[in-house]
């Protein structure tokens, strides 16, 4: 095999692995703008895989599935929005119990519908639109790298100028980062301060739906019950190393996907693969730590006493 | 006295309340589908106490879920929102199962002592590490916990497979603990471990630590406003970290216990969300050490009775882990009206 056959097959597995990643991170970075911590990705991503196979194998149609994945992903969000938000819930405790929700949720109906507590695997399966073979083989090393590659992938390439867009170039975005900065100023400004959170929960309820969706029925066609084991923290912690800015959020979420398909080529250099799976958990605590640093530098001149709280 | 019994019967309105519509709710969900909803609900509630065994495995059950529990409420008291206690967990079970393997001639009572010492530090200082970052750098503990769940995962996962494997096993699995090593049982109640006991013993200890000295009145105070705590002269980042240290100490005792008195060896996925499920524990408890009990014993209820429940009226055990989700979501959406602190 040439090199350069080997470095787009090698690109080509880091999109497959970024892909639900990057949707999970700019699903979690949505929310923390609006000064929401979003721990019930996970679930949402679980629900969505699940829908996605569920509808698919019942329809026979993709794009049916995808929508419906996504639909009910977004529904997950606005429960954890109505806990959360209207109920003025913790929206840690929210979120964690969102999750055991979608665990025991899609266990449920595995076992009680499909009688098989061990996954939903149809024999036959709908594709999603996919990029011909060929069609970009013009473009040397990273063209091959897209063929084959499905929709959802492209969806979450063009997700981040959008989330740039909306957040940094639009008056929603304002008003979102607004309440997530300061909520008694945003809401003196006239900001609806809620509502504004309730939007940003459901854009993540959209983002984590395509992640779910890309999951179970991009390359795999079947759901296995906590199949997203951890992803949706994974973004989490990708939005936090990139300190809930677009570009470097989806920069740590490549950064991760690359150690994912690394990992699975480094039998090679025969290093543990959970070392390799624990980096973006210790990468996470690092970059908050730096950015801590960074702020308590910062701030130094203007603290009495010491100690920041 | 009566001022604390007030309080405790605050505390318990709010979560009965909760538990009752949930098990309401999940009982119409049993009678859509089951033929025999009443067998259902009742293995699901009462199984747990036809036998002695049954009630064997409900007390093994209910150890961690108190330990953890407990640990919580000390974090949360102090203010700090620990959602760690998987990690911790994790860690004071391979600290317990390395010590244990590590001294195979050692006479029991020291090595069941030494393993159980090794358990808690291992837990406490996996819980030193978002503290002191809490306390230092004001590094959300959330994100730190959370975090640290999945690196002791791996961690644990890692060791046990390169250093105490047992070739003979399926998966990830350590040796089996030399006999003199493994807790005894509860006298007149075989297969329930001894650590159920002590546990137990802990709850009402937490409590005087908690609610009846000056260590637990500075401990709160760091949790109610660590600055207002400070400038009282408590020195309140120190109570944080403290806190922190019990938390995890008390979740790594729970491995330990685990270890030494149920498993009697190191299993990779031995815990099914013990961590998150004492979270929830603490939070339907109203964060109060008594409480606490109660809600524990209440979860392995439910999380044991499920698995009768499957087997005698063939309703998937999964129902409960539905019904806890909806539990929490329940319970939160009333939490932050009590004056508990979160």
């Amino acid at each position: 095999m040439s090199a350069s056959m080997q470095a787009s097959q090698f690109l080509a597995s880091v999109l497959e692995q970024t892909t639900p990643l990057l949707l999970a991170a700019l699903a979690a970075m949505i929310t923390t703008r609006a000064n929401i911590l979003n721990v019930a990705v996970e679930g949402m991503m679980l629900v969505a895989a699940f829908t996605a196979i569920a509808v698919g194998e019942a329809s026979g149609s993709a794009s049916l599935a995808l929508i419906s994945a996504i639909g009910a992903s977004a529904m997950m969000s606005l429960i954890f929005g109505f806990v959360s938000i209207v109920m003025k819930a913790d929206f840690i405790v929210a979120g964690l119990g969102l999750n055991i929700l979608a665990a025991g949720g899609t266990l449920f109906v595995l076992e009680q519908v499909y009688q098989d507590p061990g996954g939903l695997r149809p024999e036959v399966f709908p594709d999603l639109w996919r990029v011909p073979s060929g069609a970009l083989s013009w473009f040397p090393i990273v063209g091959p790298a897209f063929e084959r590659q499905s929709v959802i992938v492209f969806l979450a390439l063009i997700a981040v100028p959008v989330c740039s867009f909306v957040l940094y170039r639009m008056p929603i975005g304002y008003a979102l980062r607004a309440v997530g900065e300061d909520e008694p100023a945003a809401i003196a400004a006239g900001v609806h301060a809620a509502r504004m959170k309730l939007l940003a929960v459901l854009a993540s309820g959209l983002l984590a739906g395509l992640a779910g969706a890309q999951l179970s029925m991009d390359r795999l066609h079947f759901f296995l019950p906590d199949m997203t084991s951890g992803r949706g923290f994974i973004g989490l912690a990708a939005t936090l190393f990139g300190g809930g800015l677009p570009w470097a959020t989806a920069g740590a979420a490549f950064l991760f996907g690359a150690f994912g398909a690394l990992g699975d080529r480094l039998q090679t250099f025969q290093a543990p693969p959970q070392f390799v799976l624990m980096a973006p958990y210790i990468a996470a605590v690092l970059g908050l730590i730096l950015s801590r640093v960074r702020a308590a530098a910062r701030s130094r001149p203007a603290r009495i006493g010491g100690r920041a709280t | 006295m009566r001022d604390s019994l007030q309080t405790l019967s605050r505390s318990l309105l709010g979560p009965v309340g909760a538990i009752v519509a949930v098990m309401a709710c999940g009982f119409l969900l049993v009678l859509a589908v089951s033929d025999e909803p009443v067998l259902a609900y009742r293995d699901l509630l009462f199984a747990n106490f036809d036998s002695r065994s049954n009630f064997a495995l409900f007390v093994n059950r209910m150890t961690p879920l108190l330990l953890i529990g407990l640990g919580v409420v000390f974090s949360f008291r102090a203010g700090v929102f620990n959602v760690g206690g998987e990690g911790q967990l994790y860690l004071g079970a391979i600290a317990a199962t390395a010590t244990a393997l590590a001294f195979p001639h050692a006479p029991g009572p020291v090595l069941i002592g030494l393993s159980l010492i090794a358990g808690i530090a291992a837990g406490a200082a996996w819980g030193w590490i978002p503290g002191i970052l809490k306390v230092r750098l004001a590094v959300n503990e959330v994100v730190t916990t959370l975090m640290l769940n999945f690196v002791a995962l791996l961690l644990t996962e890692y060791l046990v497979i390169n250093g105490m494997r047992d070739t003979t096993a399926y998966g990830a699995v350590s040796y089996v603990l030399a006999e003199q090593a493994w807790l005894p049982d509860i006298p007149g109640l075989p297969g329930a471990t001894i650590g159920a006991v002590i546990a137990l013993l802990l709850a009402p200890l937490a409590w005087v630590a908690l609610f009846r000295t000056e260590w637990g009145a500075n401990l709160r105070a760091a949790g109610a406003n660590i600055r207002f705590a400070e400038a009282v002269g408590v020195r309140a980042a120190r109570q944080v970290v403290i806190a922190m240290l019990i938390s995890g100490g008390l979740s790594g005792l729970a491995g330990a216990f685990y270890v030494l008195g149920i498993g009697h060896r190191f299993e990779q996925n031995f815990s099914p969300g013990f961590g998150l499920i004492g979270m929830t524990v603490a939070l339907l408890a109203r964060v109060h050490p008594i409480g606490v009990v109660a809600t524990a014993a209440f979860y392995a209820l439910i999380l044991n009775g499920a698995g009768y429940m499957q087997i005698d009226a063939d309703v998937p055990r999964s129902l409960v882990n539905l019904l806890a989700g909806f539990l929490v979501l329940f319970m939160t959406a009333r939490f932050r009206r009590g004056q508990a602190p979160a």
